[in-house]
């Protein structure tokens, strides 16, 4: 079952017109077993280094349901651990980002303190102090024993903390693959460095947005995107790539800005990108990369319920940007992908409608995933590719989900 | 006219120019709101994330980008949802040059859904949407202040599906 991928499989529901049935969307019993098969057991894709830039910086963060803390060490090395106490089964770490050399009412500086009964832990996960041990715990119990459980952490594809939940997960490099090859000159030539943050929570199916990242047949919604793209040359050759473990990629174009009244060519880019270029990294299970010309996009995805979703927007440009390039990649970047954005309130319109017609006690549906375009940019080759990972990993096709497939690895 | 008479005048012509400003807003009058904005008006939105310790822009106009972002607006896919503000001058402050001002205004901004999530339901409801301050500057002229530059900040961070409207 947690055996990698060799090559690319697509999701076939036998049919002529592949679809899914919408209960994967809303049923609370699939939710609850694609945390435990899914997301406790893969890689994910977290913050960026630039959140953590100095040593005793931390990050905070629940991946499927469960605390973990982020921390640059004071050897430089980014580590990641629950952030749980062992003592009392409290968050540890309270705030979303910081740094630990700041003291806390309940502790000393450089630690990360549990307040409620000061039990001490350092950035490399070992516990430091423990108030009156030997009074309490006579010779029982040994701080050695007590270490924050570290979790398997790699930053890479971009600066960026990828975190598994699972110790025995499968080295990073196997999972991604060959996915990152489009998007690698740009993303590791030279560091980056991240210029925005928002989220947003949304009550719909946290499918259901990676759906809408791996598709642009919903470029009918966007008129930036149909003025931009889609009436221009390039646009229907843009092909999708299936790779491995559910993830796909997207080829580049030439974005004519322009052709929206008020927006503007986009001079910067990212090394090796073409010219007002755009290419998209689609991962398994819910993230995205999306370079347009000059930012990057990531989206990251947190379920929290069958519908409601949180999904974290990130911004970056090079950290070598000087003040004015900054500025123009975070004035390009909102244009369609801040929270006042032409696109991306659209898109979150668009979930949001599914999540009402398919949310949990509605009727089943079948939701049709059948463009065939020779794999270009409206062909739903994405969505099928990812549920065929879906299907591999849950034992359940998505087109009859309520039934255990007898082989649950096929 | 006394000095201090001009000055409690101009202050009270400061403090009418924004709260007419959030008349036109809410009743998404955009083109009568940049009448009240100067040419070379510039406009953003922005906010301070704790996540990643940084001042962000999330919006960034001058009079002609705003006035051409609003006339795409038809164009656009929205909820509908109104958007109204209240909102509170607590300082106006005069240029010792008496030729322009800046203020500070403590405002809430509710959405009336219209289609928002499910109309059925939900249409009719009023949800807080966002808080924060208006930074205002002003240059007085002979009809009175225009705005030179507004600076919304934001405290509300989580903005969900966002909007497309200035605030």
């Amino acid at each position: 079952m947690s055996e990698l991928r060799k090559e690319p499989v697509l999701y076939d529901s036998g049919q002529s017109m592949p679809y899914v049935d919408s209960r994967i969307y809303s049923d609370e019993g699939i939710f609850a077993e694609e945390i435990e098969k899914i997301w406790k057991k893969i890689w994910l894709v977290t913050v960026h280094e630039s959140e953590l830039p100095e040593p005793l910086d931390f990050r905070t963060l629940t991946i499927a349901r469960e605390p973990v803390v982020i921390v640059r060490g004071t050897d430089n090395k980014i580590r990641a651990f629950r952030n749980v106490c062992p003592h009392r089964g409290n968050l540890i770490v309270r705030k979303p980002a910081g740094n630990l050399s700041v003291a806390e009412p309940s502790g000393n500086a450089n630690y990360m303190t549990c307040m409620f009964h000061a039990w001490q832990y350092d950035c490399f996960g070992r516990c430091v102090d423990i108030p009156r041990m030997k009074q309490g715990y006579q010779d029982r119990l040994r701080k050695e024993d007590i270490s924050l459980e570290a979790l398997p952490c790699e930053v890479k594809h971009g600066g960026f903390v990828w975190l598994s939940l699972n110790k025995n997960v499968e080295p990073l490099a196997e999972f991604t693959g060959e996915a990152f090859d489009i998007m690698k000159v740009e993303l590791d030539t030279e560091p980056l460095d991240i210029f925005h943050y928002h989220k947003a929570i949304i009550p719909s199916n946290y499918k259901l947005w990676h759906d809408t990242n791996s598709e642009f047949y919903h470029d009918y919604m966007h008129y930036f995107n149909r003025a931009t793209s889609m009436m221009q040359k390039g646009y229907f050759e843009r092909q999708y790539t299936a790779f491995p473990n559910g993830h796909c990629t997207v080829g580049s174009m030439e974005v004519k800005y322009e052709a929206y009244q008020g927006a503007k060519e986009r001079p910067l880019s990212f090394p090796g990108m073409p010219r007002n270029g755009w290419k998209m990294v689609d991962l398994f299970p819910g993230a995205t990369y999306n370079i347009r010309g000059s930012s990057l996009r990531v989206d990251t995805t947190t379920p929290i319920g069958p519908n409601l979703v949180m999904i974290e927007f990130r911004g970056l440009g090079l950290k070598r940007d000087t003040p004015e390039e900054r500025a123009q990649r975070i004035r390009d970047h909102n244009t369609i992908w801040g929270p006042f954005g032409r696109n991306l309130h659209e898109d979150l319109l668009g979930i949001t409608g599914q999540g009402v017609a398919m949310r949990p006690g509605t009727e089943p549906r079948q939701v049709l995933h059948g463009r065939h375009e020779n794999n270009s940019i409206h062909d739903e080759i994405g969505m099928r590719h990812f549920y065929a990972e879906w299907q591999r990993r849950m034992g359940r096709s998505p087109s009859d989900p309520m039934r255990e497939l007898s082989l649950a690895a096929e | 006219m006394g000095m201090n008479e001009t000055a409690a005048s101009r202050a009270e012509a400061v403090r009418n120019a924004i709260y007419r400003a959030c008349l036109f807003l809410d009743d998404g009058k955009f083109k009568e709101w940049l009448t009240l904005c100067a040419a070379d008006f510039s406009y953003r939105i922005k906010t301070y994330s704790p996540e990643i310790r940084k001042e962000m822009t999330w919006y960034e106009q001058d009079w002609s980008g705003l006035s051409k972002a609003i006339e795409m607006l038809p164009l656009h896919n929205t909820d509908h949802g109104r958007l109204t503000r209240h909102a509170t001058v607590y300082e106006v402050s005069l240029d010792p040059s008496g030729s322009e001002a800046s203020a500070t205004t403590s405002f809430v901004c509710y959405r009336t859904m219209l289609d928002g999530i499910n109309a059925h339901l939900d249409a009719g409801e009023t949800q807080l949407f966002l808080i924060g301050k208006y930074h205002d500057r002003f240059r007085f002229g002979a009809e009175g202040p225009l705005f030179t530059e507004r600076t919304v900040y934001l405290d509300t961070r989580r903005l969900d599906k966002g909007t497309h409207y200035p605030i």
